[in-house]
């Protein structure tokens, strides 16, 4: 029987993959558990309390120097996971061997070191053999698969070093069912503790994959596992460690899935090796815990893996595509010290990747606006030109790479939505996005950022300046396809009135109400718009006919649409983006036509939730 | 009144701008029929420029900023057609595609087998099916959009011509797309202006797994092959430059650093419109004709193809012009499917865009209907070889609504297409009638026993082969449409042509109709001839006796039959037999129930109260036995005013448009109009509504949406039933005009049925100028404001009319 640890995919996706896992699970549950001893741990552990016990960390990580930037890298596992003829010749994931990660690191340094890629990342499998079958020392610790890494894992990591670059390695959270070893185990430099101390005496599993024993932090020789292994990475020279199958998240939730103490533990483990190690937390982590992940790790995965186990690396609806509805939540949450891991950047070869060059730029803009760490997973010594050509653009990565917060949608209707952040100059980032299937248009108001009149153009992706732009640019883009532009404003702010949604000259119906909200303008929204609810702002005035851009600030912990529309018009389905939680406020802009003199604007739950309305700001021209 | 008889000149710009352009060339007639892939004579060339100065060209253009792509050209292909061959342009700068279509390019045979239960097979091999002839891409690698700016595709109505610009490396590339009659072939010009060059592929390939060969001498690659049925096509393509080189690489022809670039494509096949021929011209190669055709156009300056065709186009299109008034300045800036969404969005009327939908159906009508055989469900604007319902004809609406727009557009020569159709399978569908029409199992048989003449089924191919169900009135509703043509034109010699295709209706009916007893209010009872077992389209019971569908159809059949004895001087013992059949016809009730105009010999509704067809009402529209000016008893008419109120406002696209045309017909100008703006609405994941070429997009199921001509042909129909209303002796002007257009505009070249046309202003509401010109017809009555006056002409003069 073979254990495939890592499938991994979304919700509705093909029940085969549900299936395996369920088919593939772990052994059986060890004798231990069905007569469970649970007099012995604490008592055989008297030398516990000579361990030094510190409070849990308040260390912010961004005062560790680590993740002050997005990392940019490469990782094995996008390789491993692929169907595409070659890469896994003695089966799934056996991609994974010294010789594969020498020859990437080697390639990385060579191709892509000067811009920025730095680290060179094991993922899963490193401690198991090609049926998948894992290997620990006596201490319960993984310890490398002899025919995958002969030499071990220092001699990988000191490679890596020897080239300018930095190592990264792997593991699933939790005590792995493998390593309990009936509870005997020995952990490493704890005298008296032995894996049965450090799980739950009922053997309750944890993890995305439910593979590991959950730990009990309560027991102090919880921490000492977690120290054992911090330090044996930290020996063998690792920069960097990618926590998987990490809850709340990994599509877990529940008691027995939150892992706020391991990761807690491994950043308390780490801090004490003395080593800098980058900490990457990994899967769909839960955004409610998104202040736990900032504490205690350097970056945080928000979305399933990237990768499609199909004949290619991915494929665009399989899933890249998922990040633009699923980046938004966390635009506030990332910053130095800590990012939103958007996952995999496999752009490098066009074959391999399974994308169009349309899809394959539009994927690395994603992810350079998004802020994410850039790390492919591409063979870096068959990328084509196209692919060498993205990879290397200094422009764009300097957009990831500015230190300032992600880029948020703009103007989200339909399947052309603007992406923009303002950066710290002053000036904007500006992405078109089409997700549409067929080619689309896209248009950038600059009433959208703010400002009017004229500003100059930077495209970032063809490295020369357009020009000068009265109001807008727009761009005919094909499917799925992208432009990236630095916009310079060189007019003035744009002037607007404001509209209150609490104001009591609105008119609310169906179950609208208004309530009290923190992030809001006037400390208050109105909210409860579902099931044909509406808002509509009365007395809404301009002074002359025309189409205007109306900015719509709201609140919405998640994806909800409203049809916006003036004067009874059939209005626009906007499909607002989460602003991550409901004390949260956004601003996205729609355009509609007004008159001279009084207007109305109707913000319409139709048929389903609407998102809380903060207020409307209405720019005094067109 | 003011009455001033004038010369029949024309002082129309667009009439003396076409006046002159004949007069340069002669064109008008020495660019006769072309009614199959033949061998033609070289085009005479125009001495001077067609061409509009682009201020001019503006004002019928529409425009985009950004390409299709495979699998998006029903969306988002522009198409361009000379009457025969049909092509989508994706205009892609780094990948040129046109679908292309051959309008004969039909599957399937005479299918005069029935089913067990009496009715037709519907298959793509036995009925056929209506397929596309070849793909044409012209690769350019080192343009892709990514690279792009300041991209622009255009299609411009009257000259016939697609065009896209952009620029790449600070070069303005420019490429520009027509298909052209006098050629016969399509051509693909490519321009650039600095020092820009193009280097790529251009690839000829069949939709049926057919093998392209190519002739490096000529530079030219091309392929044919047959169906099972027999039918012969071919396509060839041929590509030319004043520098850089051109070569064949494999089955494709490469070019590589050429300034200027030339793409000459046709094809088609040895359909013939001739029964006793089996539908073919045995002496017709497809392949080595397309080639000939090709090579030959290449020989000639580009700028001479491009003359010949934009003199062929433009006086056909200039006939007729529209003006509903001036839309805000802002709109202006938004390309075409910006303003279709802005129209939508904010319930804003944009006159302009509304003007231009109905020029493009009159585009896509001088595009598709010349010389071949006439627009189907898709007209030749296919992608890919399985259409929904075959792009075949089907008569119980869809191919008599592409055609109500001919006439009323200064387009009735596009009209022939359907007449000679309807002649060429004449034959088959008299014979299959015979033969197959009273079979035991066909539920709609004549239980009289008695067949003659002709029917047709729902649906109608190229090879007299009928599919899917009998639809006995279908022949009397083509002939609707048959007749009214002659109503428009007053020409005799059609009449006389069409002739046999009213009579053979006629025979069939007088053979099918069977007698009942009717009992009015008062109690008396008399006996009247009614439709044996039938269906009203497409639902209810599927065996009732005197549908109001079939009485109004025949009632009208009867009458204009009776007509065309008289104008032709022809068979006036059997036309008393028919007054008599006349005088008996049952003719529908309001039913006391609903107080609606009954679609079946029941009070009751026995069908779907929103159902799309409007069968019931046409006698309102496009018959005009239902009238809302006194002539008509008031019940009648409120009787189908309840009745179409009650099928309600939201539909798919042509019976939207019928809606308005009834609503027009009702001179209710604002619900006609509301109608409009719904088949403006843009379609939305294969919604209802207009895509983004404004093909009309018909929802199929939830996210799979089609294209269907008819309400791109039958919802400019309505713009213009709004505007002139007329039948033989009577035009009224603006009989609906919305709030929306009311300000000021005009319209000229409308056709008027007595044999008239008419241009009309308005301003405020009120017309401020008519001028009516006789096409042969002799007095008519004008109502405009509420005052009628009558108007005496001789043919081919006008007169001019004012202070209303």
């Amino acid at each position: 029987m073979r254990t495939r640890r890592r499938v991994r995919r979304r919700t509705g996706l093909p029940v085969v993959a549900t299936a395996l896992v369920v088919a593939l699970g772990g052994p059986a549950v060890p004798a231990r558990a069905a007569a469970p001893d649970a007099a012995t741990p604490h008592a055989a552990a008297p030398d516990v309390t000579a361990a030094p016990v510190t409070a849990p960390s308040t260390v912010d990580m961004a005062a560790t120097g680590l993740a002050e930037r997005p990392y940019l890298g490469w990782s094995s596992w996008s390789m491993q996971s692929s169907k595409y003829p070659g890469l896994n010749p003695d089966g799934d994931y056996s991609y994974l061997t010294e010789a594969n990660v020498l020859k990437q690191a080697d390639a990385l340094a060579t191709r892509l070191k000067p811009y920025g890629y730095e680290y060179v990342n094991i993922d899963a499998g490193w401690w198991r053999d090609n049926d998948w079958t894992p290997r620990f020392d006596e201490y319960a610790r993984q310890t490398p698969d002899p025919v995958r890494f002969p030499r071990g894992m220092k001699a990988v990591a000191d490679h890596i070093h020897a080239k300018g670059l930095k190592a990264g390695i792997y593991l699933p959270v939790g005590l792995e069912k493998e390593a309990y070893a009936g509870g005997a185990a020995p952990i490493w430099n704890a005298p008296g503790c032995t894996t049965a101390d450090i799980v739950y005496p009922d053997l309750r599993t944890t993890n995305g994959w439910d593979s590991a024993y959950k730990i009990d932090f309560d027991d102090p020789c919880a921490q000492r596992y977690i120290d054992s292994q911090a330090r044996m990475f930290a020996d063998w020279g690792y920069d960097f460690l990618k926590l998987d199958g990490v809850g709340p998240g990994s599509f877990k939730s529940g008691d027995n899935y939150d892992n706020v103490a391991d990761v807690a533990a491994w950043q308390k483990a780490i801090a004490a090796t003395g080593r800098p190690i980058h900490l990457e937390l990994s899967w769909s982590l839960d955004i409610g815990h998104a202040a736990d992940w900032k504490r205690y790790s350097n970056g945080w995965r928000i979305d399933t893996d990237v990768e499609c186990y199909c004949n290619t690396l991915v494929t665009w609806e399989n899933s890249v595509d998922d990040r633009f509805d699923d980046a938004p939540a966390w635009s506030r949450k990332a910053g130095p010290g800590g990012w939103n891991d958007l996952d995999t950047l496999n752009v490098g070869n066009g074959a391999m990747d399974g994308l169009t060059q349309a899809e394959r730029q539009t994927y690395m803009t994603l992810w350079a606006i998004s802020k994410s760490p850039l790390y492919t997973g591409d063979d870096l010594t068959r990328l084509d030109d196209y692919g060498l050509s993205l990879l290397t653009n200094s422009e764009v990565i300097a957009v990831d790479q500015d230190g300032a917060p992600p880029a948020r949608p703009v103007t989200p209707a339909g399947d052309q939505p603007v992406w923009a952040a303002k950066n710290p100059d002053g000036s904007w980032t500006v992405a078109l996005f089409n997700l549409a299937d067929a080619p689309a248009s896209v248009t950038a108001h600059w009433a959208s950022l703010g400002f009017t009149g004229k500003a100059t153009v930077r495209d970032l992706w063809n490295r020369k300046t357009l020009g000068t732009y009265k109001d807008s640019i727009g761009a005919a883009l094909p499917a799925h396809g992208s432009r990236l532009f630095t916009v310079r404003p060189g007019g003035p702010a744009l002037v607007t009135t404001r509209y209150e949604a609490e104001a009591a000259t609105n008119t609310l119906s169906g179950n609208a109400s208004v309530a009290g909200c923190d992030a809001c303008s006037g400390g208050q929204k109105v909210g409860n718009l579902y099931l044909g609810g509406k808002l509509r702002f009365n007395d809404v005035t301009v002074r002359r006919d025309g189409i205007y851009t109306v900015a719509i600030s709201y609140v919405s912990g998640d994806i909800r649409s409203a049809t916006v529309s003036a004067n009874g018009g059939n209005g626009t389905s906007l499909r607002f983006p989460s602003t991550g939680d409901w004390g949260t406020a956004e601003t996205v802009s729609v355009q509609l036509a007004l008159k001279a003199g009084a207007n109305t604007i109707t913000v319409d739950s139709a048929d389903w939730y609407a998102p809380d309305i903060d207020r409307i700001d209405v720019p005094q021209t067109p | 009144m003011d009455i001033r008889n004038t010369e029949p000149h024309d002082i129309r710009p667009s009439r003396r701008g076409l006046l002159a352009l004949a007069a340069a060339s002669g064109l008008v007639t020495a660019l006769g029929g072309l009614p199959t892939f033949a061998a033609s004579a070289a085009p005479r060339r125009p001495t001077t420029s067609p061409l509009l100065d682009p201020e001019d060209a503006a004002r019928n253009q529409l425009w985009w900023k950004a390409p299709g792509a495979a699998g998006s050209l029903i969306e988002q292909g522009l198409p361009v057609g000379n009457g025969r061959l049909g092509a989508l342009a994706g205009n892609d700068p780094a990948n040129e595609l046109l679908a292309i279509t051959d309008a004969t390019l039909w599957t399937g045979g005479l299918n005069d087998t029935l089913q067990s239960d009496g009715q037709f097979p519907y298959g793509r091999d036995d009925f056929g099916s209506l397929t596309q002839l070849a793909t044409l891409t012209v690769d350019i690698p080192g343009h892709d959009l990514g690279v792009v700016d300041a991209y622009r595709r255009t299609l411009d109505l009257a000259q016939g011509l697609v065009g896209a610009t952009y620029d790449v490396g600070g070069v303005t590339y420019r490429r520009q797309i027509f298909a052209s009659r006098p050629d016969d072939v399509i051509v693909l010009h490519f321009t650039q202006e600095g020092r820009g060059a193009y280097t790529g592929t251009v690839s000829l390939a069949g939709t049926h797994g057919e093998a392209t060969t190519v002739d490096a001498a000529r530079r030219c690659a091309s392929f044919g092959a047959s169906f099972a049925n027999g039918l012969r096509y071919g396509a060839a393509v041929t590509v030319h430059s004043a520098s850089g080189t051109v070569t064949v690489t494999g089955t494709s022809i490469a070019f590589a650093d050429c300034r200027d670039l030339t793409v000459v494509v046709s094809g088609g096949t040895n359909y013939a419109p001739d029964q006793a021929a089996g539908f073919r011209d045995p002496s017709v190669d497809p392949e080595r004709l397309a080639r000939t055709k090709v090579l030959a156009a290449a020989r000639e300056p580009v700028r001479d193809l491009l003359h010949t065709h934009v003199a062929d186009v433009r006086p056909l299109f200039e006939r007729f012009a529209v003006d509903l008034g001036p839309s805000p300045a802002w709109l202006r800036e938004l390309d075409t499917w910006e303003r279709v969404q802005a129209r939508w969005r904010d319930d804003v009327p944009d006159p302009e865009l509304e003007a231009a939908y109905l020029q493009f159906g009159r585009y896509l009508m001088i595009s598709g209907s010349r010389g071949s055989l006439p627009l189907g469900l898709q007209g030749p604007w296919l992608e890919g070889n399985d259409p929904d319902w075959m792009g075949d004809y089907h008569t119980d609406v869809n191919i008599q609504m592409n055609y109500w727009l001919a006439d009323r557009a200064a387009l009735g020569s596009c009209f022939d297409a359907l007449a000679d159709y309807c002649l060429a399978q004449l034959p088959s569908w008299t014979d299959v009638t015979r033969r197959l029409f009273n079979s035991p199992t066909n539920r709609f048989r004549n239980s009289t026993g008695r067949v003659a003449g002709w029917a047709v089924a729902f649906s109608t191919n190229p090879y007299g082969g009928s599919g899917w169900w009998w639809h006995p009135a279908g022949n009397a509703w083509l002939c609707q449409n048959l007749f009214e043509h002659f109503e428009y034109t007053q020409d005799r010699a059609y009449l006389a042509k069409v002739y046999p295709l009213l009579k053979g209706a006629v025979e069939f009916w007088a053979a099918r109709l069977v007698t009942s007893t009717v009992t009015d209010a008062s109690g008396v009872s008399r006996e009247v001839l009614v439709d044996d077992a039938d269906w009203s389209p497409e639902h209810g019971p599927q065996d009732a006796r005197g549908i109001t569908y079939a009485q109004e159809l025949v009632w009208q059949l009867f009458g204009n039959y009776l007509t065309a004895t008289q104008v032709l001087g022809r068979d006036s013992g059997y036309a008393e037999t028919v007054a008599g059949l006349r005088e008996r016809l049952y003719l529908p009730e309001v039913s006391p129930t609903t107080g609606w105009l009954q679609e079946w010999m029941s009070p009751d509704n026995l069908g779907e109260t929103t159902h799309r067809h409007l069968s019931p009402l046409i006698g309102l529209f496009p018959g005009d036995r239902i009238r809302p000016d006194g002539s008509t008893p008031a019940e009648l008419v409120a009787g189908a005013t309840a009745l179409l109120t009650a099928r309600g406002m939201n539909s798919f696209g042509w019976a939207n448009a019928w809606r308005s045309l009834c609503w027009a017909r009702l001179k209710d100008a604002e619900t006609a109009y509301r109608l409009l703006a719904t088949n403006l609405k843009p379609s939305v994941n294969g919604g209802n509504g207009t895509a983004m070429n404004l093909f009309d997009i018909y929802e199929t199921n939830p996210g799979r949406g089609i294209f269907q001509i008819d309400a791109n042909l039958g919802t400019p129909a309505a713009i213009i039933e709004m505007l002139v209303y007329s039948r033989p002796g009577h035009v009224e002007l603006l009989p609906a005009l919305p709030a929306a257009w009311a300000a000021a505009g005009s319209v000229s070249g409308v056709g008027v049925r007595g044999g008239f046309v008419v241009d009309v202003s308005w301003a405020n509401g009120r017309v401020t100028r008519a001028r009516l010109t006789s096409t042969g017809g002799r007095s008519t009555t004008v109502v405009a404001g509420g005052r009628a006056r009558r108007v005496d002409l001789v043919p081919g003069r006008s007169v001019t009319l004012g202070d209303f």
